[in-house]
C-alpha cells in the first residue's frame, strides 16, 4: 500500500497546481532511503556542520566518527575542538573547514552539536546560537543531531540539561519534518564515549530516515564481549546466526532480508500455515525455515533445539505479533488471550528456553508499538502486550549485562504493511499524517533499526525503546 | 629475511631497461613483447649470462596483448631461451613490475628456481581499442558456424543503433567507480591540502634530478640504447625536461578539474618502455662469480577503497613492509616512490608524517616518519622519466639496487600506488 500523497508530491504537475492555487495540501517529502547493505562510508563527501561548547566531552569521538564515515566537517564555535578535527582530518583526508566558508546557498546534510559541556540552564543558550544560525541551511532529508551527556546521580542543575535537550530535539523534529529531515538526540554517559561512533553513524545515515525526535541512550552497562578494536561496519553480521519470528511477511520479512544482507544466517520462523512464504524467503536469503506456532507448548523447546543445531544464536528478533481489536466492553475472551499469548507470553517462554543457546555479546530485539506507549481505542489487549514488552526488555537488559548481551525494543509507529492496509481510509490517513514527517514508514525502516541494534557497534544501547515513528505526534 | 634458508636468499644480480619514451613516438611499432625482448636481451648481455641458465621468466604488464597475454612466455620464445624455460605473466596495475620481481624472489627462496628474469613492460602506443561486444556477439555465430543467408540478414538488426558500434576511447578509469584516475588524484590533492605550488615544485625536482642523473652518466649502467625500425637509435629517456622551470609549469592548465591543481606537468605521462632484473639465489650467484647488488628484506601489498582515496595504498604498504623487515623509516637510507601524480606522492608523504594517521589507520603509537626530500626519488621519478605501467616497478628496483651498491648505503624503501586502490612496497638491502 503506497502513500498517495507522497506520490502526488513526486508529480511535478501536481506540485505546480498545489503551489499556484495555494492549496493547503501538506505534501510530505519523499524520504531518501538506502536499501542496500552497510557501506564503509555512509556519509561519503557529505557536508556536516559541527558545533560544540568549550567543555564538550565527546568532540574527538565525533570528529573521528564523521571523518571515518566520509563526511566533510565545517566547524563553528570554540577553537578548542579544532585540534580533534585536525587530527581526524589528517587520518582520513577530511580536513575541517569553517562554517563561515560555506557559500550562501550551500545546503548542509547534517548539523551536529556537542552539548555535553552544557552545565546548567544558562548555558543552553549555545544550542540556540548554533542552530538558529544554521537551521535554514539543512538540506531536504537532512539530519539534526544533538550529542549530550548524562550521568546516574547528576545534580539537579545538570539533570535538567539532558531532558531539556530531549524537549529541544522533539520540537526541532516537528519543525524539520516538512522537509523530510530528522532530529535526534544521542545521550551518552561519560564512560561510554567510545560507543557513540556506531550510533552517530546510524543516525546520520539514510538508514534512520523514519526515526525522528528520539533519544538514543548510550551507556557502558553491557560489557564488551570479545570485541577487540573497532566493530566492523561492513557485513557486521558475517558468520552470525539470527532468528526472526513472524518472518513470512511485512516487518519480519524486511528484517530477514536486511539481516541476511549483512551476512547473517537467518532462521525464518512463522506458522506452518505460512509454509510457502517462509520457505521461499529462507531459500532466497540462504537461511533456514522453521515452521512453528509460537504459542504452541512445544515451540520454545523446538526453537532452542534448532538454534543449538546451528551452533548458537547471536541475534533474536521477536517480531511475531497479532492484533485482535475490539473495545474492551465488547471484547470476547479469546481475543484477549490470543493477543497476550502471541505478543507477550510466547516471547517470554521462548526467550527463557533459548537462553543457553545465546552467545556472549548476543542481541535480543523485541517489537513493541506506539500503541503500547500511547494506547489506542480498541487495543487494550494489544497495548497491554506491547507495553509489557517494554518492561520486559528493560529488566531483561539488566539481567544480561554481564554477558554483554543487549536487549532492546523497537516501537514502530504507522508502517505501511498488510496490517495497516486493512484499516479504514480515514483512520489510515490519520495515522499517516499525524507525524512530523507526514507519512507512514516502510517495513524496511523498522528492519534497519533492528539490524542496527543487532550490530556489534550498538553495544552501548541496552534496555532502550526506540520509536520508529517519523516523529509521531502521539505519545512522547 | 631471517627465516630464509642460508644461501637461498634471492639477490638482484643485474638490471637493465630501455630508455622510456612518450607514447606514439619512437617506439610506436614496438609492442610490449618486443620491448620486453629488448630489455631481457640487454640484461643477459650485460650480465654475460649463458641463455641456457635462465630457468624462468616472471613478467608484469597492464596492457596485455589479447592474442598473446602471457607476454613473459612470448619473450622467452622470441629470445630463443631454452624451451624448458617456463614463464608467466602477472598484472597488478602500476605495481606489476614489482609484483613480478617479488614473485620471482619468493620462488627462489622456496627453492623452485635459481635463476629468473623478472621485469615488466608496457606499450601504451599499442593498446588495443576494443570492438563493441555487440558486434562480436552478432558476428561470432556467423564466423564460427555454417551461416545461411538468412543468418546474415538476422545479424544486421542486432547491430542497431549504429552509434553503439563506434569503439569507445580507452580511459584510465576505475571500473568500480567510473572515475578517471586523474580525478581521483585531484580529490586527494584537495582532501590532503596539497597546493599547486607544492606539486609543481615536486615535479620540477623530478625533472632536475633525472636530468642530472642522465648528464652525469648515472644511468649508463642501467639504460641501454634501442634501435627502432627506421634505423634510428634511442639513447635516453625522452620525457625528461632539463630546462623545466616553475614558471613553465605554472602556465599549464588544470587537466582533470576546472579549478584543479593537477596538470600535465605534475602528472606522469603515457609512456612506452621495458625494464628487467636478473634474480638469482645467493648461492648460485656467487658460484657463477657475480657480485649481488641487493636483496629483498621484505615486500608488502595492500588494498584500500577505490571510492575513498584511490592512490593512498603506499601509505599502508610502506609501513607494512618496514614492519616486516623489522625497520623504522629512520633506518632507511633512500626512498623511491612511483610518481603517478605529484599530489599523490605528497599526500602519501603527509600521511606517513602524521601521528593521527598512524594511530588511527595503522594502529601505531607515533607517526611512521618524515621522509627527507633529499632522500626521496634521488634520481627523479615517473613524472620526469615516464611511466610504462609494468616497467616502472622494475625500473625502481634496478635504480635502487644500483644506488645501494654505488653509494654503499644499506637500505632502500620502495612505494608504488596502483589502480584498483592497491598499494605495493618493498625494502631492499645491500648485499655485502
Amino acid at each position: 500500500m503506497s502513500d498517495w500523497l507522497v506520490e502526488v508530491g513526486q508529480n511535478k504537475q501536481a506540485r505546480t497546481v498545489i503551489r499556484s492555487l495555494g492549496l493547503p495540501v501538506p505534501v510530505p517529502e519523499k524520504l531518501a532511503r538506502d536499501k542496500g547493505p552497510w557501506v564503509a562510508s555512509p556519509l561519503h563527501d557529505r557536508v556536516v556542520a559541527v558545533g560544540a561548547t568549550p567543555h564538550a566531552a565527546f568532540v574527538s569521538e565525533i570528529a573521528n566518527s564523521l571523518a571515518a564515515a566520509g563526511a566533510n566537517p565545517y566547524l563553528e564555535g570554540a577553537e578548542s575542538h579544532r585540534a580533534a578535527f585536525d587530527a581526524a582530518g589528517e587520518a582520513y583526508g577530511r580536513p575541517p573547514r569553517n562554517t563561515a566558508d560555506l557559500a550562501e546557498g550551500v545546503r548542509v546534510h547534517a548539523l551536529v552539536f556537542d552539548a555535553s559541556g552544557i552545565a546548567g540552564a544558562g548555558e543552553l543558550r549555545s544550542l540556540y546560537d548554533f542552530f538558529h544560525a544554521h537551521l535554514e541551511r539543512l538540506a531536504r532529508c537532512g539530519r539534526l543531531v544533538v550529542v549530550g551527556r548524562t550521568e546516574h546521580r547528576a545534580s539537579p542543575e545538570r539533570a535538567l540539561v539532558a531532558t531539556a535537550l530531549e524537549g529541544f530535539v522533539r520540537s526541532a523534529a516537528k519543525e524539520l519534518g516538512r522537509k523530510g529531515a530528522t532530529a535526534n538526540l544521542v545521550l551518552a554517559t561519560g564512560d561510554a564515549g567510545a560507543r557513540i561512533d556506531a550510533v552517530l553513524r546510524f543516525v546520520l545515515s539514510p538508514r534512520s530516515a523514519f526515526i525522528s525526535g528520539q533519544p538514543f541512550l548510550v551507556n557502558a552497562r553491557a560489557r564488551d564481549a570479545g570485541a577487540n578494536g573497532k566493530p566492523p561496519f561492513v557485513r557486521p553480521l558475517d558468520g552470525k546466526v539470527a532468528l526472526v519470528t513472524g518472518a513470512a511477511r511485512g516487518i519480519g520479512e524486511a528484517t530477514v532480508r536486511a539481516l541476511a544482507q549483512e551476512g547473517a544466517h537467518v532462521v525464518c520462523l512463522d506458522r506452518p500455515a505460512d509454509d510457502a512464504a517462509t520457505s521461499k524467503l529462507a531459500r532466497e536469503v540462504g537461511g533456514t525455515p522453521l515452521l512453528v506456532d509460537v504459542t504452541d507448548g512445544s515451540a520454545p523447546a523446538r526453537i532452542a533445539d534448532a538454534l543449538k543445531g546451528l551452533g548458537g544464536a547471536h541475534v533474536v528478533v521477536h517480531n511475531a505479533g497479532i492484533t485482535r481489536d475490539k473495545t474492551l466492553a465488547r471484547m470476547k475472551p479469546e481475543l484477549w488471550d490470543q493477543v497476550i499469548d502471541v505478543n507477550l507470553a510466547s516471547v517470554v517462554a521462548i526467550t527463557q528456553a533459548i537462553e543457553p543457546e545465546l552467545e556472549d555479546g548476543a542481541r535480543i530485539v523485541c517489537l513493541s508499538s506506539i500503541a503500547g506507549i500511547a494506547g489506542n481505542v480498541g487495543q487494550t489487549n494489544y497495548a497491554a502486550s506491547k507495553a509489557g514488552i517494554i518492561g520486559y526488555v528493560r529488566a531483561l537488559a539488566e539481567k544480561f549485562e554481564e554477558r554483554g548481551i543487549t536487549v532492546n525494543a523497537v516501537a514502530p509507529g504507522f508502517i505501511e504493511t498488510r496490517m495497516t492496509a486493512a484499516v479504514p481510509f480515514v483512520v489510515r490517513e490519520g495515522g499517516r499524517r499525524m507525524s512530523a514527517l507526514g507519512q507512514g514508514g516502510l517495513p524496511i525502516d523498522v528492519a534497519q533499526a533492528i539490524v542496527f541494534f543487532a550490530s556489534p557497534g550498538a553495544q552501548g544501547l541496552t534496555g532502550s525503546v526506540l520509536r520508529v515513528c517519523g516523529g509521531s505526534l502521539i505519545g512522547a | 629475511m631471517s627465516n630464509v634458508k642460508k644461501g637461498r636468499r634471492a639477490v638482484v644480480v643485474a638490471g637493465a631497461r630501455t630508455p622510456f619514451v612518450k607514447a606514439f613516438s619512437e617506439y610506436i611499432e614496438l609492442d610490449a613483447i618486443a620491448l620486453g625482448v629488448l630489455a631481457s636481451r640487454a640484461l643477459l648481455k650485460k650480465a654475460d649470462l649463458a641463455y641456457r641458465e635462465v630457468e624462468g621468466i616472471v613478467w608484469g604488464g597492464v596492457i596485455l596483448p589479447s592474442a598473446a597475454p602471457n607476454v613473459g612466455r612470448e619473450i622467452a620464445l622470441d629470445l630463443r631461451l631454452d624451451p624448458g624455460c617456463e614463464a608467466y605473466t602477472v598484472t597488478r596495475a602500476c605495481a606489476s613490475g614489482l609484483q613480478a620481481i617479488t614473485l620471482g624472489a619468493a620462488a627462489i627462496e622456496r627453492g623452485e628456481a635459481d635463476v629468473l628474469i623478472c621485469g615488466g613492460a608496457d606499450s601504451t602506443s599499442n593498446a588495443e581499442v576494443k570492438l563493441p561486444q555487440k558486434l562480436v556477439h552478432a558476428f561470432a555465430p556467423l564466423a564460427l558456424g555454417k551461416p545461411t543467408p538468412a543468418d546474415y540478414l538476422s545479424a544486421a538488426p542486432k547491430l542497431l543503433p549504429v552509434t553503439d558500434l563506434i569503439p569507445r576511447q580507452p580511459r584510465i578509469a576505475e571500473r568500480s567507480t567510473g572515475e578517471v584516475m586523474g580525478e581521483s588524484a585531484e580529490r586527494m590533492a584537495r582532501r590532503n591540502e596539497i597546493s599547486r605550488e607544492a606539486q609543481d615544485a615536486f615535479a620540477l625536482r623530478s625533472h632536475q634530478r633525472a636530468a642530472a642523473a642522465i648528464a652525469s652518466g648515472r644511468f649508463e649502467d642501467e639504460v641501454f640504447p634501442v634501435q627502432t625500425s627506421g634505423g634510428r637509435w634511442v639513447h635516453t629517456d625522452g620525457l625528461v625536461r632539463a630546462d623545466s622551470s616553475l614558471e613553465k609549469l605554472a602556465k599549464l592548465r588544470p587537466a582533470f578539474a576546472r579549478e584543479g591543481t593537477l596538470t600535465a606537468g605534475n602528472s606522469s605521462a603515457l609512456t612506452d618502455g621495458a625494464a628487467a632484473v636478473l634474480l638469482m639465489s645467493e648461492e648460485k650467484a656467487r658460484s657463477l662469480g657475480y657480485r649481488p647488488l641487493a636483496a629483498f628484506a621484505s615486500w608488502a601489498y595492500t588494498g584500500v577503497d577505490p571510492a575513498d582515496q584511490l592512490l593512498m595504498g603506499p601509505a599502508l604498504a610502506m609501513p607494512k613492509a618496514l614492519a616486516r623487515a623489522g625497520l623504522r623509516l629512520s633506518d632507511i637510507d633512500v626512498v623511491d616512490m612511483h610518481e603517478a601524480f605529484a599530489a599523490q606522492v605528497l599526500s602519501v608523504v603527509k600521511m606517513l608524517a602524521s601521528p593521527s594517521f598512524a594511530r588511527t589507520r595503522l594502529g601505531l603509537e607515533g607517526a611512521v616518519g618524515e621522509i627527507d626530500p633529499d632522500r626521496l626519488n634521488v634520481h627523479g621519478g615517473s613524472i620526469a622519466l615516464g611511466h610504462p605501467f609494468g616497467a616502472t616497478g622494475a625500473r625502481m628496483v634496478t635504480t635502487m639496487a644500483h644506488e645501494l651498491t654505488r653509494t654503499q648505503k644499506r637500505t632502500a624503501l620502495l612505494g608504488i600506488c596502483a589502480a584498483g586502490g592497491l598499494g605495493a612496497a618493498a625494502v631492499l638491502e645491500r648485499v655485502d
